[in-house]
């Protein structure tokens, strides 16, 4: 086959690994730096995502006064779920970030006349009128395609995804840097010694929810933009883990392992359903696709076992006590 | 000058009163001990100041102001400022790191100052890192400074936990049996420092230890419990000569 080979397969790889970079770098800030196991970090993608593309189609602000609102969105719904919920032990807390990140995804379910329901945002303007929430994404890429003398749309969107993410991450590596990002470290070390110097947990938690709830939005807005319709389903809990996937493969507390553990996951997520040389051949396509779950979670247990600290993580970090 | 005011402290556990009415107080620029036999309530009261337990009933006081609904980090940022029983190192933060979280009013914890004011950040975490080197000598930690603080030993952890209390200017300092563990040579020269912030600085300190002939040598006021109260407080002689208190060691005869 000679999917393998094409160009504008492998920038939809880079695309996706793009997203999941931007993804990824919030579970790394909540996870990674502040201990805080938020498993329902899919939540804000889809908030980010949703708003977005709803207030795109059925207000009339541009796409991006609803773009930077979307983001403001995700931040104050971190906080609604941080202020309740980041006093409770880490293991409840883990609990009722699932919960919260599955009554988001249920609310666009069942929400038909806001979000358009299960049949997604196809159906946001109501049955038989299709609606167009990324009609100033498209100009915009394509200004960007002529500007930038590029071939194709799918390699555009691929520098955009990119630019977006490096800048992010440069940004979050200052930030996890400097003093506030050892005030997170502390807090995940031992959060009682950090209360004793002076420290404000509980608002550096909240910080910490807020800044991944931007990431998580912004990560929701270039899919949102790739895909031009999304649904319910593609803010499954599975999305969350495969970025802590992506977190666990790349090292946690290190910012730049996220974009390394998404290209790896992107080229084993994207890529396996197209292999199609042995083993791979010996499975249909549709069956391949199952297949890389399959291999995610033996890479996963490999992991675990051989290199705990992932690709790029401190193997003496992993036995301090 | 009165620092710490305690008045009335009570807190139980499942009907076990394991601090009952303790009242006592502790003088600014002063060395005071808590004593009393093990589950006496030393470190309840310990937690219950620094703001980790609620009391049920009574008011602690510091420098004039309440402190009994407060968190522990307004109370730390008041400049009471407590270490624990077992020593609390940041394992994966380096030696020197662990010192410089505990730098006060520090404009880089705040996001925005981190973008916005980079050199004024930059100034004052320079300044800091001085401050935290001369603390780290002081405690004869500095040449592990660069290491992970998860692979000093027990008495060390104790060591830059002190280290770390006296980043945060704290103008009271609780020691949760700071000596516990260390090796008698840097026992003493922990005590040396103890006496020599108290005169240079006049860092007051509230600690809780079992060494008595240490107690007995250092502290101005020694305050003892036993069961939850309060059984006496006064100067070293004044408790040594004290029948209750040795009762209370000892077990009261008949």
């Amino acid at each position: 086959m000679s999917t393998v080979l094409s160009g504008e397969f492998w920038a939809f790889v880079g695309v996706v690994a793009g997203i999941y970079t931007i993804f990824g770098l919030g579970v790394q800030v909540q996870f990674g730096y502040t201990g805080l196991l938020n498993f329902g970090h899919v939540a804000f993608m889809a908030i980010g995502a949703y708003t977005m593309a709803i207030l795109t189609v059925k207000t009339g602000i541009g796409m991006w006064a609803a773009a930077v609102i979307a983001i403001g969105v995700s931040i104050l719904a971190g906080l609604l779920l941080g202020l309740p919920t980041l006093r409770l032990r880490a293991d409840y807390f883990a609990i009722t970030t699932i919960a919260f990140s599955e009554i988001v995804r249920y609310v666009a379910l069942n929400e038909d006349r806001l979000t358009g329901g299960s049949q997604g945002t196809i159906n946001l303007a109501g049955a038989g009128a299709a609606a167009q929430y990324d009609e100033s994404w498209q100009r915009f890429q394509t200004r960007a395609q002529a500007w930038l003398h590029l071939g194709s749309k799918d390699v555009t969107m691929l520098v955009l995804v990119w630019s977006a993410a490096l800048v992010l991450l440069v940004l979050l590596h200052l930030a996890v840097r400097s003093p506030w990002g050892r005030v997170l470290r502390s807090i995940r070390e031992d959060e009682d010694a950090a209360a004793s110097l002076g420290k404000n947990v509980f608002s550096y938690k909240l910080q910490s929810l807020a800044v991944g709830a931007v990431l998580g939005a912004v990560a929701g807005l270039f899919y949102a933009w790739q895909f031009s319709f999304f649904s319910p389903d593609d803010f499954a809990p599975l999305v969350t883990f495969f970025a802590y996937t992506i977190v666990i493969l790349g090292g946690t507390a290190r910012t730049w392992a996220v974009p390394v553990g998404a290209i790896l996951f992107g080229v084993i997520y994207a890529g396996t359903r197209f292999f199609d040389f042995p083993p791979f051949s010996y499975f249909d396509s549709a069956d391949r696709a199952y297949l890389r779950l399959a291999v995610i979670g033996v890479i996963l247990i490999a992991l675990m076992a051989f290199r705990p600290q992932g690709l790029f993580g401190k193997r003496d970090e992993m036995v301090l006590e | 000058m009165t620092l710490l005011e305690v008045r009335g402290l009570t807190r139980s556990f499942g009907g076990v009163r394991a601090v009952d009415e303790a009242s006592f107080d502790v003088a600014a620029g002063s060395i005071t001990a808590l004593i009393g036999p093990n589950g006496a309530g030393k470190s309840t009261l310990f937690n219950i100041v620094s703001g980790f337990l609620r009391a049920e009933r009574g008011t602690v006081r510091f420098a004039g102001r309440a402190m009994q609904r407060r968190t522990p980090h307004r109370i730390a940022r008041a400049g009471l400022v407590r270490t624990f029983q077992t020593p609390r190192a940041l394992t994966k933060l380096s030696v020197l790191e662990n010192v410089l979280l505990a730098a006060p009013h520090h404009p880089g914890e705040r996001l925005g100052r981190v973008f916005a004011t980079p050199r004024a950040v930059r100034s004052h975490e320079a300044a800091a890192e001085r401050e935290a080197r001369r603390l780290l000598e002081l405690v004869r930690l500095d040449r592990h400074a660069d290491e992970y603080a998860g692979t000093l030993s027990g008495g060390e952890r104790k060591l830059l936990d002190f280290a770390r209390v006296l980043m945060t200017e704290p103008r009271l300092i609780l020691l949760d049996e700071p000596m516990a563990g260390v090796n008698p040579t840097l026992g003493g020269q922990l005590l040396e420092h103890i006496l020599e912030l108290r005169e240079e600085r006049g860092v007051a300190f509230l600690l809780i230890e079992h060494d008595l002939d240490l107690v007995m040598r250092a502290s101005d006021t020694v305050v003892v419990m036993n069961e939850g109260r309060i059984l006496t407080v006064g100067t070293p002689d004044e408790v040594r000569r004290d029948e209750r208190v040795v009762d209370a060691y000892l077990g009261a005869q008949g």
